[in-house]
Parts: structure tokens; C-alpha cells; sequence
């Protein structure tokens, strides 16, 4: 599964990923999360939009609660996705600090 | 309308069955400033234009649609009850009833015996189709949301209502008790004013009750996701798709429905030429002209068939996609 299918969800997708892999949370926990992980807020309408084609893709499902808030948890495709495009970033990040270090 | 609320119905209709519920509080939140609020409109119009969603929106649609369709079965349904409980009404104590009792061979009493048929037939399929929604809203009123929880109650609270207001007109009738105005007993010669307001407040309280309760089911039928449209049985390798049972059934609900509407229109032509006098009088509801009382049982049950075969034909059509 590739996230840049998101188009402009496909951070923010990431990011929920990434703020997932720890156990499940729910909407404004994922907010806070990723604001703290990352400086980043994302904004309501950008976290349900990429929350939503996370879970159409069965990459998060919501769990069952007695509460409004639902949290979300990663499913194993969603996992793997998530450590796929850490390994493409991780490689970047390698790659372009070797390169400036070099020049 | 609140900020919130309306931020939410910018959003398209399946969206919001699925997460207006989680949506509404997150916002709760997080809801600070312009740019949040631009953030979600951006988000709506997103959900819009989104081309892998509307895929999804379409199948969800859909589903959406069977279901309306059959609560517009439903709720034409309890439209009828109402409409047949008001010919009940006419029918019982009254000089049809009586000719019914000791003519036993006349048609009257077939036509009659036809519409008792049609309304079992009616009950089973709402009862029979009805029962794999009700496990599924019960399942996830138990294990996910409180508000569900709430909505199912309103039925049983109608049916509560009803049976105090029954009970307080019984003990007006064995004297139990007394209010200025109201009288134990009524005749057609001695019905006051204050034992027809008495009678019209239990229609009152049941036509009420049946919109709430209507309403209620509406609710929380709605609020179910797509995914819940299969129930899994222990020992049934196909899961059943319930919506697609109900709406079968739904069918056969509207059928009955017009088997009890024809049947009343022919229990009414034979009532009227065995005993035109009484429709002469005032032994109607609440002691109006029999014949009105008739025309407005006739208009209640003849709409309300008429919206289940709407509901049906509209379902029908959106079946055969979803197959």
C-alpha cells in the first residue's frame, strides 16, 4: 500500500501511522500526539480526511467502545505500511545527511 | 444550529453516518479558531470530490437507501396500525359487530376475518424482518454507544405510556376515580365533553408514542454502518444480509397492507348496504358521523399503502444495484 495515493493525505496519513504504532488512540488523542511527536497540528478536517481513507484502505480500524471517541487501532496491513514508508524515509534521511556531510 | 453542528452537516450524508458522532467531539476540542473552521470546510468539500471515496460513498449510499426504504415501509406500517386501530374502534360495540356475531354466513364477517388475516400476516413479516435489526442494534448498543442506548428505550417508554393511560381510564370506568366532567359510563345519548377528551388523549398518547417510537427506530437504524448489514449465525456458513432479508419481508408487509385495505373497503360496501343507518349516525370516533369516521380510517390506511409501495418500488430499484 502506498500513501502518496492519499495525494495531500498521505503526511498527515503517515503521521497517524506513526502516532498509531504505540496502541490505539482516538481522534484529538492522535492530535495531541502528533503535535507533540512533530511540532505538527494537524487540523480537524485533515485528520478525518486521512483517518478516513486509512481505514477504507484497512489500514486502521476503529474499535469498539462505549464512547463517542473512537480509537483506532494500526491493522497488520497498516503496520507493515507504516514500517515500509519509515524505511524509504530512513533511507532518505541517511542518504541526504551522507551527502551533506560529504560537501 | 451550533458552529459545530453545522461544520458537520457541510459534510455529505454517508460520511456523516459513519463518523458525525466522533466528529462532533473531537470538535468539541479542538474547534479554536478561523483556520480550524476553513480546515473542516476544506475537509467537507474534500469528502465531496474525493474520486476512491466516491466509490465508497456510492456503495454506502446504497445501503443507505435499502434502508430507508424499508423504514418507509415501517413507519407506513405503524401508519396503518393507527388507521386500524381506528377501525377497530368503529367496529367494536357498535351494530356491524353485532350483525357479525349472529350472521355468521354474510360476507361481512369474511371480510373482516380477511383484514385479521392481513394484519397477522403484516405483524409476523415487521416481527420476522425486524428481528436480525433489532439483535444488530442491540449488539452495538451494548458494546459501542450510549446514546443508542437511550433511543432504544423509547419504545418500551411509548408502550409504558400507553398502558398508565389505559389503567387511568379504566378506573374512571370502575369509579376509581373522579374528575369534574367525566362520567364512568358513556352512552351515545350521554358522551360529555370531558369523557371525549379523555378518549382523544389516549389516541393522543398512542399516535404519539407510535411517531416516537417510529422515530427512535428511524435513529438508530440509521446510524448503522454498512458493515453491520451482515449477521453472522452460528452454524449458517452465508451470513445473513439483513437489510436485504427485511426489505424482502418488506414486500410482504406492504402486500398484506393492501390485502387489509381492500378487504376494509369491502367489509365497508357490505356494512353499508346491510345497515345504512348506521352510517347515518353518529357512532363514529368519539361519537362522530360513522361514515366520516370510515372515509378517515379508508384515507389513513389507503396512504399508508400507498407510501409502503413507494418505500418498496424505491427499495427494489436499489437492490438490484446493491446486487
Amino acid at each position: 500500500m502506498n500513501l502518496s495515493d492519499f495525494g495531500r493525505f498521505s503526511d498527515p496519513a503517515l503521521l497517524i501511522l506513526a502516532s498509531l504504532a504505540d496502541g490505539p488512540k482516538h481522534g484529538y488523542g492522535m492530535m495531541v500526539d502528533i503535535e507533540t511527536m512533530t511540532g505538527m497540528r494537524l487540523g480537524a478536517g485533515t485528520l478525518y480526511g486521512a483517518l478516513a481513507r486509512l481505514e477504507s484502505s484497512g489500514l486502521i480500524k476503529a474499535m469498539t467502545v462505549k464512547d463517542r471517541r473512537h480509537p483506532y487501532q494500526l491493522t497488520a496491513k497498516g503496520a507493515g505500511a507504516l514500517r515500509e514508508q519509515l524505511s524509504l524515509l530512513q533511507k532518505l534521511a541517511s542518504a541526504g545527511l551522507k551527502r551533506l556531510a560529504e560537501a | 444550529m451550533s458552529l459545530r453542528r453545522w461544520l458537520i452537516q457541510l459534510y455529505p450524508r454517508p460520511w456523516r453516518d459513519r463518523y458525525a458522532d466522533e466528529f462532533d467531539a473531537l470538535l468539541e476540542e479542538c474547534l479554536h479558531s478561523p483556520l480550524d473552521v476553513l480546515d473542516i470546510m476544506l475537509g467537507a468539500l474534500d469528502a465531496y470530490l474525493e474520486v476512491p471515496y466516491k466509490m465508497n460513498w456510492r456503495l454506502m449510499n446504497m445501503v443507505n437507501k435499502l434502508r430507508t426504504s424499508i423504514l418507509i415501509v415501517f413507519a407506513s406500517y405503524i401508519g396503518f396500525v393507527i388507521g386500524g386501530m381506528s377501525l377497530y374502534g368503529l367496529a367494536d360495540d357498535s351494530p356491524m359487530a353485532e350483525l357479525m356475531k349472529t350472521r355468521t354466513d354474510m360476507p361481512l364477517l369474511t371480510s373482516w376475518v380477511v383484514v385479521e388475516i392481513g394484519a397477522v400476516i403484516a405483524l409476523l413479516a415487521v416481527v420476522i424482518g425486524g428481528l436480525p435489526i433489532a439483535w444488530m442494534v442491540i449488539r452495538r448498543t451494548l458494546t459501542s454507544s450510549r446514546q443508542d442506548f437511550w433511543l432504544l428505550l423509547v419504545p418500551p417508554f411509548a408502550f409504558l405510556a400507553q398502558m398508565l393511560y389505559v389503567g387511568f381510564v379504566i378506573s374512571i370506568g370502575l369509579g376509581f376515580m373522579h374528575i369534574p366532567g367525566v362520567i364512568p359510563v358513556v352512552t351515545p345519548d350521554n358522551f360529555p365533553i370531558g369523557n371525549r377528551l379523555v378518549i382523544a388523549g389516549k389516541m393522543l398518547v398512542f399516535i404519539l408514542g407510535a411517531i416516537a417510537s417510529t422515530a427512535a427506530v428511524w435513529r438508530i437504524i440509521m446510524r448503522s454502518t454498512p458493515e453491520e448489514n451482515t449477521l453472522n449465525i452460528p452454524g449458517r456458513v452465508q451470513p445473513v444480509r439483513i437489510y436485504e432479508y427485511a426489505f424482502t419481508l418488506s414486500i410482504v408487509t406492504s402486500l398484506a397492507m393492501l390485502l387489509m385495505l381492500v378487504a376494509t373497503l369491502a367489509w365497508g360496501g357490505l356494512a353499508y348496504s346491510a345497515l345504512p343507518r348506521v352510517f347515518a349516525e353518529n357512532r363514529g370516533l368519539l361519537l362522530t358521523n360513522t361514515t366520516g369516521s370510515f372515509i378517515v380510517v379508508i384515507l389513513i390506511m389507503g396512504l399508508s399503502t400507498a407510501a409502503a409501495f413507494f418505500g418498496v418500488v424505491r427499495g427494489y430499484s436499489v437492490k438490484k444495484q446493491v446486487a
